[in-house]
């Protein structure tokens, strides 16, 4: 499983996404590993999931991967929700 | 003996003592060997790499400043038109990179200390806010180790200033932008992590006095064709197209194609090679991204590992992007006027005869776009496009300003030339430290 966490820059916000995905992962015994990366160019990196701010709704539409967008990047509970939900939908989809 | 000059050498090269903090950090977290081993050579790569993309900007920046220079011709006084790339990253970049006078040694040291200094006045005062924006981090770090390190004093006394300026900012620049945080965010969860606190509360400041927040930008309508401009890598290239192809053309008006194609482009193509100089510093921008990726990606979660558990339940103050879904319509507002801003700022510099900074989509997006949010906070709509637009005219006149009476030192002779910093939180400080310095001589 490899995820991308986005952000603008590609350091700074998604970076902070990318540790709490990370926790998310430990806790619930998945293997991955969490990348962050720039919203221009992540499409060049191989990926299974995308979470990134949900301020990036436009830029990630059409995305050929499932997408957790989030609204609020201190909010455990919800990267949890999301992130994990994207990760099914994923194993849905024979990932 | 000579395995001994080896390491103190060794130990001397930033990109050595940057990897020994990120092993520091990772040994502390209880990584597994792997990730420690490859966690620590990501960051030395990624300070190598920083350096490669330094050179690339340089080599993009030298000749468009020299088209400049061949088509304005020079002024009464003998000064014709100082132009420069305002990209903080990139001056720290370029400085460690080069070490001159062991000055890249001395900002790892103050990245260190300076944080640590942090965690301390977080844990004892009662401004409990964590700085985890690791850019940032290093920005500053590097700001004020160059700024104490040009003063006349000993290594170890610039890192001792510099990591007490570098901590105190860490822990009173969230503090101050708190109470609007709490406006823009509606709650009391995340601080503001990043240099552009002091303009960003000059426009909620300005929003305040002119405004009303009940008239917020988030009901109007704005058009999201603007959200390409938030792609940096193609904004940038467009306005660094623009930058050269018009540099080129002044210098064509001056000295002819014949002229130009001989004494600056060396046969090529007068146009082809501005436009491969305006790409080529959107290259090398990228590359130093990269860089500055790698090199912290291993240094922040240190960072917040050893954070929270020194101080528990203290507010993570976090890089920009994190106030932006709370209004996308002042971000896209801030981000046009922004670029108005720096234009009309840019002519006003020109027509005094001050250095004056290339227009920068960064700075237009992350900081007037910020700037657009505060203003909105305080001051609605009105507080928005004022938030947005001092953000970039007061920013380029204050840039202006410690680039041409070399706050920060000579950034030329410590390699990087037609480089200055960008943040007021490391500028306006810079200044009066600066102040302070030259009035006790050793500035």
């Amino acid at each position: 499983m490899r995820i991308a966490a986005l952000c603008g820059m590609g350091f700074g916000t998604s970076m902070m996404l990318k540790l709490a995905v990370e926790d998310v992962l430990a806790a619930e015994g998945i293997k991955g590993e969490v990348l962050s990366w720039d919203v221009g160019s992540f499409r060049s990196q191989q990926v299974d999931v995308v979470v990134a701010s949900s301020d990036m709704r436009r830029q990630l539409e059409g995305a050929e991967v499932p997408v957790a967008l989030i609204d609020s990047v201190v909010n455990k509970d919800e990267i949890r929700e999301k992130v994990l939900a994207a990760i099914r939908e994923h194993q849905a989809e024979g990932g | 003996m000579e395995i001994i000059f080896f390491i103190i050498e060794l130990l001397q090269l930033p990109a050595i003592i940057l990897g020994l903090i990120a092993l520091a950090g990772l040994l502390l977290l209880r990584k597994p060997a792997n990730q420690v081993v490859t966690g620590t050579f990501k960051t030395v790569l990624g300070m190598l790499i920083i350096g490669v993309g330094i050179g690339a900007i340089i080599d993009a920046l030298i000749p468009i400043q020299n088209m400049f220079e061949a088509g304005i011709p020079v002024g009464p006084e003998g000064a014709g038109l100082e132009t420069f790339v305002t990209f903080d990253e990139a001056v720290v970049g370029a400085v460690q990179d080069a070490n001159v006078a062991g000055v890249g040694g001395i900002i790892a040291y103050t990245l260190l200390f300076g944080f640590l200094f942090h965690l301390v006045l977080a844990r004892i005062t009662p401004f409990r806010y964590v700085y985890l924006t690791g850019h940032m981090i290093w920005i500053h770090a590097g700001a004020f180790a160059i700024l104490f390190h040009s003063f006349d004093i000993p290594d170890v006394a610039a890192v001792a200033a510099a990591s007490i300026a570098t901590g105190a900012y860490f822990t009173l620049a969230p503090a101050l932008a708190q109470p609007v945080m709490r406006k823009i965010t509606g709650n009391d969860e995340i601080a503001f992590g990043h240099g552009q606190t002091l303009l960003n509360m000059l426009g909620a400041g300005v929003g305040k006095l002119i405004g009303n927040p009940e008239k917020t930008t988030e009901e109007i309508e704005v058009k999201e064709g603007w959200n390409f401009f938030r792609d940096i890598a193609i904004s940038t290239s467009i306005v660094m197209l623009a930058v050269a192809a018009f540099a080129a053309v002044l210098a064509v008006i001056q000295v002819g194609i014949g002229g130009f194609q001989e004494e600056i482009s060396n046969g090529q193509n007068w146009l082809v090679f501005a436009l491969l100089r305006g790409v080529g510093f959107v290259a090398g921008m990228l590359v130093l991204l990269y860089g500055v990726r790698m090199l912290i990606a291993e240094i922040v979660p240190a960072f917040k590992g050893i954070a929270e558990k020194v101080i528990p339940g203290a507010k993570p103050a976090l890089d920009v992007p994190v106030i932006f879904p709370f209004a996308p319509n002042a971000l896209l507002i801030g981000l046009i006027v922004g670029v108005i801003a720096q234009i009309v700022a840019m002519v006003a510099l020109g027509l005094i005869g001050w250095p004056v900074p290339l227009p920068s989509m960064i700075v237009a997006f992350f900081a007037s776009g910020a700037g657009a949010i505060f203003g909105n906070a305080t001051g609605g709509r009105r507080g928005a496009v004022a938030g947005g637009f001092l953000w970039g005219f007061v920013g380029w006149f204050m840039i202006s300003f410690a680039f041409k009476f070399q706050v920060f030192g000579d950034l030329t002779e410590m390699g990087a030339a037609g480089l200055a910093f960008t943040v007021p939180d490391a500028i306006v400080p810079g200044i009066l430290i600066w102040l302070v310095a030259r009035l006790f001589g050793i500035a």
